[in-house]
């Protein structure tokens, strides 16, 4: 599956759906914006024209909200989430290391890029979830980790694709299981 | 036998993170009769999953409960098996364990009742006090200036971090024109390293409720916001449904308990912007703008949300308020220091035995923190340093752990109370990375409206990355010297003031830190990545090729099973320490 496919359907009705329930004044736009978020995990740009047409949320601050929240992202995510912590203690106890590892295992490359090639798994970076004394601890579909090592995080990682059919389209430390269900499809 | 068996079980983000939910399952199939309640987060993060157990009169409070010591707790409680002392943190038959001694030691009022209560159950609330401080006020005839002096008299300092005193603020906002006025609670706890407020908004948002109603009603407002950071899926939850609970008990609307005074609260969920937790940034965000600070005055008690008159307290200040109005402002006043009164809750977190939440009277020292609560180092490791205040505070070293917890004592050594954020630094940390990682943190959360904190950050974050990469000079850290200077004098809100004080206090009390790093190219806690180099050590390596496996770069190369072929090619190396981490025999060495 591309990356291009991870664009969202926006249903138009939904988005009119939000204005009414949350409001059209200048002081909706946030929750609006979370609103679309939480439904699609990105805000696609036909969802932010929607609401511009339907609030007295102009442009300037529709967008300048939206790039100024670290929750709010403009690109589509894989049809999963990794969120590792960088909070102090997590930090202090070596959570690059878990990036690290689940980029290895999903195979990117790129600094700039955070989706596997697949669409399969997005890693975000996120300050602290406040479970400092579990640290460094990451969330899978917002399902906490604890107490992690570098290995720790990529063997939940492939524990959790092998649940879902995902294939992780880089290399783990695991021995070749993954390679050879990639054959098998 | 089950049949009066009462199961607690610590359900806060922690407890769940650590594995509760199924240990909830498994316990539920080995005791079908028992009783299962579930509370917050009790504050002893490091024994999560925390169970507790009572039966026939007697009670036992087990730690570190996973699905493969559970057996052991099981057969005790059917009589099956001896009592496993490594899981007991406490029982109704023994005395003081080590453990317990985390929680004795503590004097708990703004976490009173944290991990006592189910935070979503109105009757348990009730039955430990909750509402009554807001109804001695309402029904006792207390006039709004009672219910500020009564504060003023216990002289709680915002909890928040700047330690401005409470009643002042509220006297402010009280003699303010304008309707009608607001009351905001900030549960914007942005700071990495620091969970005192979401342990309390959802272990016990009821107490936050009461606050905010006491702190509504001694000002005048009449509608209120709960800020609460989006990060926190729990608190928000729990949050939301303590409200509604305090609606349909009359708390919260219109006529609280038949008196003509009037509040109700709204969430806003926090976005995702460290600035916010600055109050006119907060505010903004409020309004549906980008967070950004504005100028003071006018202060938000004159001029705040909308324009109308605001006040914005923190979690952990309103907490702490209706415990004040039951017990009197007099008995607050007689914990702590002269100029620092009451309690201060921290997150205690890092190279700690015992991590997690911890209140004490202001006044303990440092060290005692560390110490007789924390229990010391985890690694065995000397302890070097303990970050306070996130980062806008700063490092405090070992040689000045007797320090009180006090603001003024905080203050003079550099660091800051901040809003409780402890994180501890054994042998194995470097100061150096330590500065850099919150100098980044505070470039990309600079709002970027002062020059100095937008590029100024930006400057101290590139010459911070140069000396950790191993290629920093002495003028370098004359450079760092001056801009933080800079920074702090030319920015308009906390977060540009107070962005350089971690390179500040760590050059103040570390320099021969940076000293090593630039001179000697050489870094002592053995954390950089461009100062450290990874080798095999042939005669402990066996051989089994895990390091290969795990190494993202493929730079690790041998025959299988033949130890002495194994090598690291230093070229590829990007000394991410994977290969050390999953290395059994602890043959790889970084250094």
């Amino acid at each position: 599956m591309s990356k291009a496919s991870l664009e969202a359907t926006v249903d138009p009705e939904k988005v009119q759906g939000w204005i009414t329930k949350i409001g059209s004044d200048t002081s909706a736009a946030v929750p609006l914006l979370q609103a679309i978020q939480s439904e699609y995990g990105y805000l696609p740009r036909k969802a932010m024209n929607l609401v511009l047409e339907g609030t007295e949320i102009n442009a300037s601050q529709l967008f300048g909200v939206a790039t100024f929240y670290a929750q709010f992202r403009l690109d589509p995510v894989g049809r999963h989430m990794i969120k590792v912590c960088h909070g102090t203690a997590c930090h202090v106890q070596g959570a690059d290391r878990l990036n690290t590892s689940l980029r290895h295992a999903l195979g990117i490359e790129n600094p700039k890029e955070d989706t596997a090639s697949n669409g399969s798994y997005t890693i975000e970076n996120v300050a602290c979830i406040g479970c400092c004394s579990l640290a460094p601890v990451m969330l899978i579909d917002g399902e906490a980790f604890p107490n992690l090592k570098g290995a720790d995080a990529q063997r939940h990682l492939v524990k959790h694709a092998k649940s879902k059919g995902e294939i992780l389209p880089g290399q783990t430390g695991e021995g070749d299981d993954q390679s050879a269900d990639e054959k098998e499809k | 036998m089950s049949g009066d068996m009462v199961i607690t079980m610590g359900e806060g983000t922690c407890g769940i993170a650590a594995g509760a939910p199924e240990v909830t399952k498994l316990l539920k199939e080995r005791f079908p009769e028992a009783t299962f309640k579930a509370v917050g987060c009790i504050g002893m993060c490091h024994l999560e999953v925390m169970v507790e157990i009572a039966t026939g009169g007697k009670s036992w409070l087990w730690g570190n409960v996973n699905k493969k010591n559970l057996p052991k707790i099981v057969r005790f409680h059917r009589g099956q098996g001896d009592l496993p002392e490594a899981m007991l943190i406490r029982s109704s038959d023994t005395r003081e364990t080590e453990r317990s001694q985390y929680l004795t030691r503590q004097t708990r009022i703004a976490l009173r009742n944290v991990g006592e209560l189910n935070p979503t159950s109105m009757e348990q609330f009730r039955a430990r006090d909750g509402y009554s401080a807001i109804e001695k006020v309402i029904k006792g005839g207390m006039t709004p200036e009672q219910v500020i002096d009564e504060v003023r008299i216990a002289a709680i300092r915002g909890r928040g971090g700047a330690g401005f005193p409470t009643a002042v603020k509220w006297g402010f906002a009280r003699g303010a024109q304008g309707e009608p006025k607001y009351l905001v609670c900030n549960g914007d706890e942005g700071d990495p390293g620091a969970f005192m407020d979401r342990s309390l908004l959802e272990g016990d948002p009821h107490s936050v409720i009461e606050g905010m109603l006491i702190a509504a009603y001694a000002i005048g407002a009449s509608k209120g916001y709960a800020y609460i950071r989006a990060e926190y899926p729990l608190a928000l939850k729990h949050f939301a449904i303590a409200m509604d609970d305090a609606r349909k008990a009359g708390f919260l609307g219109h006529n609280i308990l038949g008196s003509n005074f009037s509040f109700d609260i709204k969430i806003k969920e926090g976005a995702g912007a460290f600035v916010c937790g600055e109050e006119t940034a907060l505010l903004a965000s409020i309004e549906g703008q980008r967070g950004m600070p504005r100028i003071r005055p006018p202060f938000p008690a004159i001029q705040g949300v909308f324009s109308k008159p605001t006040i914005i307290n923190n979690v952990e200040t309103l907490a702490n308020i209706p415990w004040i109005l039951k017990n009197g402002g007099a008995a607050y006043a007689r914990i702590g220091t002269e100029k620092s009164r009451g309690t201060k809750v921290f997150a205690l977190a890092g190279a700690i035995k015992r991590g997690g939440l911890v209140e004490v009277p202001m006044g303990m020292t440092i060290r005692q923190v560390l110490e007789e609560i924390g229990g010391g180092s985890a690694s065995g490791r000397p302890l070097k340093a303990v970050q306070l205040g996130g980062p806008s505070g700063g490092c405090i070293p070992e040689s000045l752990f007797d320090t009180i917890i006090d603001y003024d004592a905080i203050n003079a050594t550099g660091a800051i109370m901040g809003s409780g954020g402890m994180v501890v630094m054994d042998s194995k940390s470097c100061m150096v990375d330590l500065a850099r990682f919150f100098l980044e943190f505070t470039q990309i959360e600079s709002c970027g409206k002062c020059t100095f904190c937008r590029i100024g950050t930006l400057r101290m974050k590139e010459l911070l990355t140069k000396i950790c990469d191993g290629s920093g000079t002495l003028e370098d850290i004359a450079t760092l010297e001056e801009l933080a200077e800079r920074v702090k004098d030319a920015s308009l809100c906390g977060l540009g003031q107070t962005a350089p004080n971690p390179v500040l206090t760590t050059l103040k009390y570390f320099r021969e830190e940076y000293l090593a790093h630039v001179t000697d190219k050489r870094c002592p806690g053995g954390v950089c990545k461009g100062l450290i180099t990874h080798t095999i050590l042939q005669d402990k390596c066996t051989g089994c090729s895990i390091c290969d496996r795990y190494c993202p770069v493929n730079a690790i190369t041998g025959e299988l099973k033949k130890p002495n072929t194994w090598v690291i090619d230093q070229k590829i190396c990007i000394n991410c320490g994977m290969c050390v981490e999953v290395c059994n025999p602890d043959a790889i060495l970084a250094a």
